[in-house]
């Protein structure tokens, strides 16, 4: 039977496969539009396939041949790459003559060997010969370089302001206010610059925007904007965090929470297994420098018996933590180890160590709320004073007044009775709480009375 | 696209419900009805004709062309592109529509430009005496909403103006209730009791 190529749709549809363990670095991959972000995952990776076990293969392969002494009609064959080689007929002769085995599947070899083929005779996107593209592009270059003269005007009036006397401009608040708009301006004239740019959109599309770029980070703001802030705002609502915790939230951050490799979604119950060690944050602001903030775990429901009534408790707070728009990651037990190995109490970050969250047999669930706080001006706060912070009782509202914090992003998981939380408990020093078990109040029925025909 | 299901019902030609089609079809397919036994396994009879019979009602022939006609194989498709392809497009679109942008702006521009020049004209009536001179704003008349009143300067200051002001004959033939839109419901203020003719 002649030998069949597999077809191109297969190959797209098993392009998952293929792609091997990029994406479970733990690290949600953000940003990305899926299927284009998977071929670009798909070409680096095929342009650096794992090592095999021994040495390279070709050139094992070169030095067990030669001196066997490859006949003629072998070397008819061609070249032979054992990580492209996708037909039966290819591979047996790569056997033959090489002596060594194809890499990988089959279906993993058609796609490399497709795509290296594609490679070849690329021609760089923006000069595909399209005259109406071409066109366009001739349109939207022509409209940058107005932009960017906009932008060196811009400039050049500001720094004339800042060198104006104050009394000519209308007093120094009046000026202040000026210039702030005037930056405002000139803000949005740089990502207008950029955006109409075909190759930036795909840079972004692809998850290889450098976010310390005004247009990356404005691109990333419009797409977490338009569906995971919105999902968030529902949970702030749904959860009842706002008026709960805090008077008022706008999270201008967006925050991923992740127990080791396991993302959670927001509000999502966790395993009290899973979240005995403290969570790894993906901060992400979309503001331009760095920032120090503040990270801390409340739960909202933890029960008052004695009241019957619900008070809060404080799980975790590290402080002086730096984050910028390309410095995105916070892991809170990375954190926690540092500050134990740090004997200078100011140096430390954490200030109340991560308390796996408990929650009693039987009672409803616990709301663990996790907040980015920026702290102002960027200025670090003292440690050693919020370690003073009792656990029981903490009111965030007061803490985030008392420190001058702004809340920035926030996100929530859940907790309840468990399997695991028995052990859990008992590890952190809550045997007492252990067999503790909440039960519905009964509600006394009302003393019988007849039924009347009134009544009806 | 199977689109069968959605093709308009063709009335059998036998149909007893339809006493007018049944007068205006043509003798030959009156002859094929008659003689069923002849009907060959070729035949071109429409699908009604075909049915079994005894199925109960079927769909409203209204229904299926309303969706006929909704479903309409020319209604153009979703674009579907590749990767590559679509980002051709995304860069058309936006040169396309930074050049509506532009020509809006231009246009904006030039209407600003001929109110700005009614206006000056207008003022420059406004100041003007009967020998065609300058005065000052104190002899001259009101502007604006009040455009009747006369300065010091008296009638003779501004008079081309304020026969330029008049609104006679603005809206000619038309009724005035279309000076404002027709909508639901009346205004906040229903009706203006201080109008008048002047």
């Amino acid at each position: 039977m002649a030998p069949v190529k597999p077809s191109a749709r297969q190959f797209s549809a098993c392009f998952r496969c293929v792609r091997g363990d990029a994406s479970f670095n733990g690290a949600p991959r953000r940003f990305l539009s899926s299927s284009a972000a998977r071929e670009e995952l798909q070409t680096t990776s095929s342009t650096s396939p794992p090592p095999p076990p021994s040495s390279t293969p070709v050139d094992a392969a070169k030095d067990a041949a030669a001196p066997k002494e490859t006949p003629e009609y072998m070397k008819q064959w061609g070249d032979l790459d054992p990580n492209a080689v996708e037909l039966k007929r290819d591979e047996r002769r790569l056997i033959r003559r090489e002596g060594i085995q194809p890499i990988g599947s089959r279906r993993r070899r058609a796609i490399i060997a497709r795509d290296s083929a594609a490679k070849a005779e690329q021609i760089p996107f923006e000069q595909l010969p399209y005259q109406c593209f071409q066109e366009a592009r001739k349109v939207l270059l022509a409209d940058r370089e107005g932009k960017l003269k906009d932008i060196k005007t811009q400039i050049t009036r500001i720094e004339n302001l800042k060198a104006q006397d104050p009394a000519v401009s209308g007093g120094e608040a009046k000026k202040a206010t000026r210039l702030r708009s005037m930056q405002n301006h000139l803000n949005d004239l740089i990502v207008l610059a950029d955006i109409n740019d075909p190759l930036v959109k795909k840079k972004f599309e692809d998850g290889e925007g450098d976010m310390n770029k005004p247009i990356y980070r404005y691109l990333a703001d419009q797409k977490w904007r338009k569906w995971k802030r919105l999902v968030l705002e529902q949970r702030i609502e749904q959860f009842n965090l706002v008026p709960d915790l805090l008077p008022a939230l706008d999270p201008i951050a967006d925050v991923d929470l992740a127990f080791g490799r396991k993302n959670i979604p927001i509000g999502d119950f966790v395993d009290s297994a899973i979240s005995e060690n403290p969570p790894r944050l993906n901060v992400q602001t979309f503001e331009r420098g760095q920032k120090l903030v503040t990270v801390v775990v409340v739960d909202a429901d933890v029960p008052v018996p004695e009241k019957d009534s619900l008070t809060y408790r404080c799980h975790f707070i590290a402080s002086n933590i730096p984050i910028a728009p390309d410095q995105t990651s916070i892991a809170l037990s990375r954190i926690q180890q540092q500050s134990r190995k740090t004997e200078n109490v100011d140096e430390q970050q954490v200030a109340l160590s991560w308390s796996p969250p408990w929650a009693h047999k039987g009672a409803p669930y616990h709301r663990l709320a996790i907040f980015v706080l920026e702290q102002k001006d960027a200025k670090a706060l003292n440690i050693s004073e919020i370690k003073n912070e009792k656990r029981d009782g903490f009111i965030l509202r007061s803490f985030v007044d008392r420190k001058q914090l702004k809340p920035i992003g926030v996100t929530l998981f859940r907790t309840k009775w468990d399997e695991s939380m028995e052990g859990v408990m008992q590890r952190n020093g809550l045997e007492k709480e252990v067999d503790v078990q909440f039960k519905r109040k009964k509600i006394e029925p009302l003393p019988y009375k007849r039924r009347t025909e009134r009544m009806r | 696209m199977n689109l069968s299901a959605f093709r308009p019902v063709l009335r059998p030609a036998n149909a007893s419900k339809y006493p007018i089609a049944n007068a205006l079809r043509p003798n030959a397919a009156l002859q094929r009805t008659v003689t069923p036994a002849t009907a060959s396994p070729f035949s071109s009879t429409s699908r009604m004709m075909k049915r079994k019979k005894g199925k109960g009602p079927g769909t409203d022939p209204r229904i299926t062309a309303i969706r006929y006609h909704l479903s309409h194989p020319l209604t153009p498709r979703p674009l579907h592109f590749s990767r590559l392809r679509a980002l051709r497009h995304w860069t058309i679109h936006r040169a396309w529509l930074l050049f509506l942008r532009r020509r809006r702006w231009a246009e904006e521009r030039d209407l600003e430009r001929q109110y700005q020049a009614m206006r000056s004209a207008c003022e420059h009536l406004r100041l003007m005496d009967a020998n065609g001179n300058l005065v000052s704003e104190a002899e001259a008349g009101g502007q604006g909403a009040d455009p009747g009143v006369i300065g010091s300067g008296g009638k003779e200051v501004g008079r081309l103006y304020r026969a330029a002001m008049l609104k006679r004959g603005v809206w000619g033939s038309v009724p005035v209730e279309y000076a404002r839109a027709q909508v639901d419901f009346p205004g906040r203020e229903g009706w203006n009791h201080a109008w008048t003719r002047d």
